[in-house]
């Protein structure tokens, strides 16, 4: 167990099975660290929404334990410390969009000068007096994202934030979580959008059928960096290559040599190859993508 | 709950719902005293023959249980399935219940903002119609003369009561079926229809044997309690088989139960 000081969403083989039988999630044991922008990652289905409804209160586990800020989910002091916009951002199509966060201010007995700050930081200040019925779906998103800032919160938990946002809408998105994120705030950000989760988050959770598979840094399940070799004739070019980085570190696969070194050996390891009469065809750093992880750890085809 | 009850307050202060309703009310109320006044003039339009006596402002609060049941009761049941069932078909529902009052402080500020509008249409009835008998006075040459103060304030109060339970109908049926539209249906057929044909059933079973049962029903206490307010403008009326005092306990008990009810499953239901 990690130590309650430095994670703030801790979960105990959380359980959620609805009554129809359908098992949502299946004992997950996640946990957030404070100050990080944690990517819960999944294909649609996967059961992260579940998840989240469930750190917030809205859905009450079937078993299992989960603490959030510090109290029991949808505890009225845990909420008061966290932010959310699940799913969709669920907002009053007649009033503005300053009026429905003053709405959801008055809720959280939070300041009413407040609402105009986080209008500034989604950048909406101008466009806020229109009816949110009227609005984009970027601009209900960034509502959203205000309305999940109103009380300054510890803990943001965004539930697929770039969910139906055209590609502009979505690196404008990426960059609001970012600057959201400085400064020492948490970000449990759920997503199937693995460009998104890459370029934002430092550790990620993968849930797959309910089950979180694996859980780390993007750097640790990304793997180690490398180069990939081909050369001829292949099996004097494994001996030079096996001399130079030691027989662990090269591994032989369909012709290619996948070398664990750092990418800038690349010069060295040519130089040798050609001092040493082998004719080098191919020579490029390998790095996997998280695509590639992510496929590798849910089961699912790519491009399927 | 005070942050709750502003909260509720100010999402509904703008809503077209309570805007349109109030119109309507009083626009059924005008309606009701300009026919009343014609076929007063005219007595050949009517089935019953119309006195002017009862147009006046001695007698709005008899006048305006007409338009607060069950016309103004209906728009209580609409104002409350809307109310109830739109924050699901929105999703206010969990922008509400993770903001961090609670669900049942949420939801009883939802009843008290929502009462409070109860209490603005019934003063929107009352307003309208004096303002009409008024008017009918004035043409009339007649003398005005207010109602004494205890029977506007009791007038009031029970066409709050009406208003109030019926809207909790309204409220249930939007929690429990958490769509507007159904729950409105529902419960505009409930009190236009359902009930008046349980009652003509029940009561025609054994002479009449089991009518305990119809005088337990919501808008049977609710025609007994408007119907509680007579004058001799209105001519002879038939005392009425649920007394005032019995129909005020009903309506308070099933004012209470729809809205526990109600409570029960906000706290204990899933939001998906």
């Amino acid at each position: 167990m990690e130590n309650t000081d430095t994670t703030i969403v801790e979960t105990h083989s959380l359980t959620k099975r609805y009554g129809s039988g359908v098992l949502a999630v299946d004992s997950v044991d996640m946990s957030v660290r404070r100050g990080e922008v944690y990517g819960f990652l999944g294909p649609n289905g996967a059961g992260k929404t579940t998840t989240l409804r469930m750190l917030v209160g809205l859905i009450r586990p079937t078993s299992g334990t989960a603490t959030v800020a510090g109290h029991a989910p949808g505890s009225p002091a845990g909420l008061a410390r966290i932010g959310a916009l699940i799913e969709s951002p669920g907002f009053y199509p007649y009033l503005s969009g300053r009026e429905n966060l003053k709405v959801v201010a008055d809720m959280a007995s939070v300041s009413l000068q407040r609402v105009d700050e986080v209008l500034d930081m989604v950048e909406l200040t101008s466009r806020a007096g229109r009816k949110f019925g009227t609005y984009s779906t970027g601009m209900k998103q960034r509502i959203g994202v205000a309305g999940a800032l109103l009380k300054d919160p510890d803990l943001l938990i965004l539930d697929e934030p770039s969910n139906g946002l055209d590609p502009q809408g979505m690196a404008e998105m990426r960059k609001l979580i970012k600057d959201i994120a400085h400064g020492g705030r948490t970000v449990l950000l759920s997503s199937h959008l693995l460009g998104e989760v890459e370029q934002i988050c430092d550790r990620v959770g993968v849930i797959s059928g309910g089950r979180l598979v694996t859980q780390s840094t993007v750097q640790e399940l990304l793997g180690e960096k490398g180069i990939v070799v081909r050369a001829q004739p292949s099996d004097r070019a494994g001996e030079v290559l096996t001399r130079m980085f030691g027989p662990k570190a090269v591994v032989r696969e369909n012709g290619f040599f996948h070398l664990k070194t750092d990418p800038g050996q690349s010069v060295e390891i040519n130089r040798q190859l050609m001092a040493s009469g082998i004719g080098v065809s191919e020579l490029r750093p390998y790095e996997r993508s998280l695509e590639e992880v992510f496929f590798q750890l849910t089961g699912e085809k790519q491009g399927s | 709950m005070i942050a709750t009850i502003k909260a509720e307050w100010r999402k509904n202060r703008y809503r077209p719902a309570f805007l349109v309703s109030s119109g309507i009310v009083a626009g059924i109320t005008v309606l009701l005293y300009g026919v009343s006044w014609y076929q007063a003039l005219n007595p050949g339009t009517a089935r019953q023959p119309m006195s002017l006596l009862t147009l006046y402002p001695d007698q709005i609060v008899n006048n305006v249980m007409g338009a607060g049941f069950p016309l103004g009761a209906a728009i209580a049941i609409v104002l409350g399935a809307l109310i109830a069932g739109s924050e699901y078909t929105w999703g206010t529902m969990k922008t509400s219940l993770t903001q961090g009052p609670g669900r049942l402080t949420t939801w009883f500020g939802r009843v008290v903002a929502f009462e409070a509008w109860m209490g603005i249409l019934t003063v929107i009835l009352f307003v309208v119609g004096a303002a009409s008998s008024v008017v009918v006075a004035s043409f009339q040459g007649h003398v005005i003369t207010a109602p004494a103060l205890v029977d506007i304030a009791k007038g009031l109060g029970t066409i709050w009561l009406v208003f109030a339970v019926n809207g909790a109908i309204g409220l249930a049926l939007g929690t429990v079926i958490r769509s507007s539209a159904a729950a409105l249906g529902v419960g505009l057929i409930y009190v236009l229809a359902v009930e008046v044909i349980a009652v003509r059933f029940i009561d025609s079973i054994s002479n009449g044997a089991y009518k305990w049962i119809s005088d337990l029903l919501v808008n049977q206490n609710a025609t007994a309690l408007t119907q509680s307010f007579t004058s001799a403008a209105f001519g002879p009326s038939s005392a009425p088989t649920i007394s005032a005092q019995q129909a005020v306990l009903v309506l308070f008990a099933y004012f209470g139960g729809l809205v526990i009810v109600a409570a029960a499953l906000i706290r204990q239901r899933d939001v998906t």
